[in-house]
């Protein structure tokens, strides 16, 4: 069973605060963009660092340059912008609406250059995250150009397949699409899943993560996902039996979210013993990764490592009893 | 308070760079309480002058003693311990408070500075706080077994300080609730808490909510048991206006008519045609304009900027009306 952590790290902690000290810096003309370059990447590092040190399996590289889940993208593409700032979902964090001022065009290398930094820096397998489809098209404030969801949502999956293929040039192996408003919105499922297809063109296998709302009303519909990885979160949300049951049956990997990523109270090692043990009468064990329900970046730095160390132990105990 | 087209601002303005430094040498233990205080009171005195000067009706204290709106209650609450740096938006942090155990007030919180503020000047100053389920919202929950639970005994907190901020001569009491559409299928459990907050209250009660997905919540909110809702509008280029020609508002609305989260400064003019826009829907001695939000993250100078063009705007339209009662 391997671990796994998914979204966002905390950029800074209250000991460790260079980035943020640096971007005020970069505000005030202080420091120039190689500068703030260097200062991400020696984060980015840490980030990582501090993932894998805790025992992590999979890692990711934090998202230490992710202003929110959309920014890379929309400051990326051309004729898409940053517009207003919003609730992201049901979070006190904030986010910028993009703006679409016409077609979305992209060379798919947008984040290249991160992956492969990350690439030369990991010490453990490491795998790569693009925001969902449905998630930048619903997010979407303003669109001069699409003017309607299903045409956004596609256009913007054309853009993502582009991304898709640049990272899978660049080595990935792995893609977590973070696609919130799927659960949110189950209405658009069938419009999320043509999304999808055109995402499984670029030929690298994806690890779906529709987080924060519970996934019951969508979990019939997303049998028929080309996607390698399902992400389930089973501790912050009530998932019904019959959902697990359901996504048990799938042949696919389970990424069971067992450690709440948005409450600072620790789970306590025989919580998370009897998800995994609830979860291995439904999932055979070679089929079940452990997980944090979403980005860490929703903690403090103290208990997000706390939270880490928690799913590694789970994993190591859940492992020793079965073996 | 009688008038049309008041002006006010939602609560917090830009801290001075002397305060901004004074605050840090304090978090470094290198400048005491009592010389951070004696800063604190001199910015707030500041800004009361600042907001007579420049004209508006309903004044705040600024809130120059406070960092962020939770956290400030979260700190002089028992029960509460504060968490980590937390990110809010781009390089924003705050450290997000936990719920640890059960919330109890041990003493008034907020009365001193409303004395002091109001004791500045004639005109009215706003209390302001912090609503119960906000204060769950924006906390992590260790210590009460359900949602509803903590907003219920917070709501209890929040009571007691409304009820002494009303004994202290606080003609409005705003609390507010910006989390309040973070989930809307909980939008009972807020009015409930407010409930508990407004009771007995006979002041002016107003509720400030801003960035979220209003039409989630609308008409429903209409029953949070508050006088005046004050809205978020010229971020959202007033599209929540719409959802009034369908459900009629029933409330004393203040408007926002100048973004607070862009250095860019409004036209008087657009700033007008915003309170031309709310007075389609409410009537102008229930209108009142104001900035979007708390302009905490402006500097001194925008925060000023920001007001006067609300209140020049406030000015243009209420000649406008004049002229037209006179034709």
């Amino acid at each position: 069973m391997k671990t796994t952590v998914v979204g966002a790290f905390p950029k800074n902690s209250d000991a460790r605060q260079d980035l943020r000290r640096a971007l005020h810096r970069a505000d005030r003309g202080e420091l120039d963009d190689a500068g703030l370059a260097e200062v991400f990447d020696k984060t980015t590092a840490w980030a990582m660092g501090e993932i894998g040190s805790a025992g992590i399996d999979v890692i990711n590289d934090g998202q230490i340059r992710w202003d929110d889940l959309l920014a890379p993208f929309a400051k990326g593409w051309r004729n898409t912008e940053r517009g207003p700032l919003e609730r992201f979902y049901d979070n006190n964090t904030y986010f910028r609406q993009p703006i679409i001022t016409g077609p979305i065009e992209t060379d798919g290398t947008t984040l290249v250059r991160d992956f492969t930094f990350a690439k030369s820096t990991a010490r453990r397998e490491l795998k790569a995250a693009i925001c969902g489809p449905l998630t930048f098209a619903t997010l979407t404030a303003q669109d001069s150009y699409y003017k309607s969801l299903e045409r956004r949502t596609l256009g913007v999956a054309d853009a993502l397949a582009a991304e898709l293929r640049g990272l899978k040039s660049a080595g990935a192996t792995l893609v977590d699409v973070e696609e919130p408003a799927l659960a949110a919105h189950p209405e658009h499922i069938d419009l999320a899943r043509a999304a999808f297809e055109r995402l499984a063109t670029a030929g690298v296998a994806l690890a779906l993560h529709p987080y924060f709302f519970p996934v019951d009303a969508i979990v019939d519909a997303l049998a028929a996902f080309p996607i390698a990885q399902l992400g389930v979160d089973v501790r912050s949300r009530e998932t019904s039996a019959r959902a697990i049951d359901r996504i048990g049956a799938m042949t696919r990997t389970v990424v069971l979210g067992i450690v709440d990523a948005r409450n600072t109270r620790l789970e306590t090692p025989r919580e998370l013993g009897e998800l995994v043990e609830a979860a291995l009468k439904k999932v055979p064990a070679e089929r079940l990764w452990l997980s944090t329900t979403t980005g860490l970046e929703y903690l403090p730095h103290d208990v997000a490592v706390k939270k880490l160390n928690a799913l590694a132990d789970a994993a190591r105990t859940a492992g020793g009893v079965r073996a | 308070m009688s008038g049309v087209l008041l002006t006010t601002t939602v609560g917090s303005f830009g801290k001075p760079d002397y305060l901004q430094k004074a605050r840090n040498a304090n978090a470094r233990g290198t400048l005491s309480d009592s010389e951070l205080l004696e800063l604190e009171r001199k910015a707030t005195e500041e800004w009361i002058r600042r907001q007579e000067a420049i004209g508006l009706d309903i004044l705040v204290d600024g809130e120059m003693y406070r960092g962020d709106m939770v956290a400030y209650f979260a700190e002089r609450l028992d029960g509460f311990k504060i968490g980590g740096l937390v990110r809010s938006y781009g390089n924003r942090y705050y450290h997000k408070p936990v719920i640890a155990s059960k919330v109890r007030r041990p003493k008034p919180l907020t009365v001193e500075w409303y004395r002091f503020a109001q004791g500045l000047t004639d005109r009215p100053v706003k209390g302001m706080l912090t609503g119960p389920y906000t204060m769950l919202d924006w906390s992590y929950n260790e210590a009460y077994r359900t949602r509803r639970d903590a907003a219920l005994a917070l709501a209890e907190v929040v009571r007691q300080e409304a009820e002494d901020l009303e004994r202290a001569g606080a003609q409005y009491i705003q609390i507010d609730e910006p989390a309040i559409h973070a989930r809307p299928e909980e939008l009972d459990i807020a009015i409930e808490a407010m409930g508990i907050v407004t009771q007995r209250l006979r002041a002016k009660t107003i509720s400030h909510v801003c960035y979220g997905d209003f039409a989630a919540i609308y008409p429903k909110v209409l029953e949070l048991p508050v006088d005046q809702l004050d809205l978020a509008m010229h971020n959202y280029e007033y599209r929540w206006l719409d959802l009034f020609d369908t459900h009629p508002f029933t409330k004393e609305l203040a408007i926002g008519v100048v973004d607070v989260h862009s250095h860019r400064l409004e036209t008087v003019d657009e700033a007008a045609e915003g309170i031309r826009r709310g007075l389609k829907y409410v009537s102008a001695d229930k209108l009142l304009p104001h900035p979007d939000c708390g302009l905490k993250t402006r500097t001194v100078e925008e925060s000023l900027d920001k007001c006067r063009v609300v209140v020049e705007a406030a000015k243009m339209v209420r000649a406008e009306i004049a002229k037209t009662a006179a034709v």
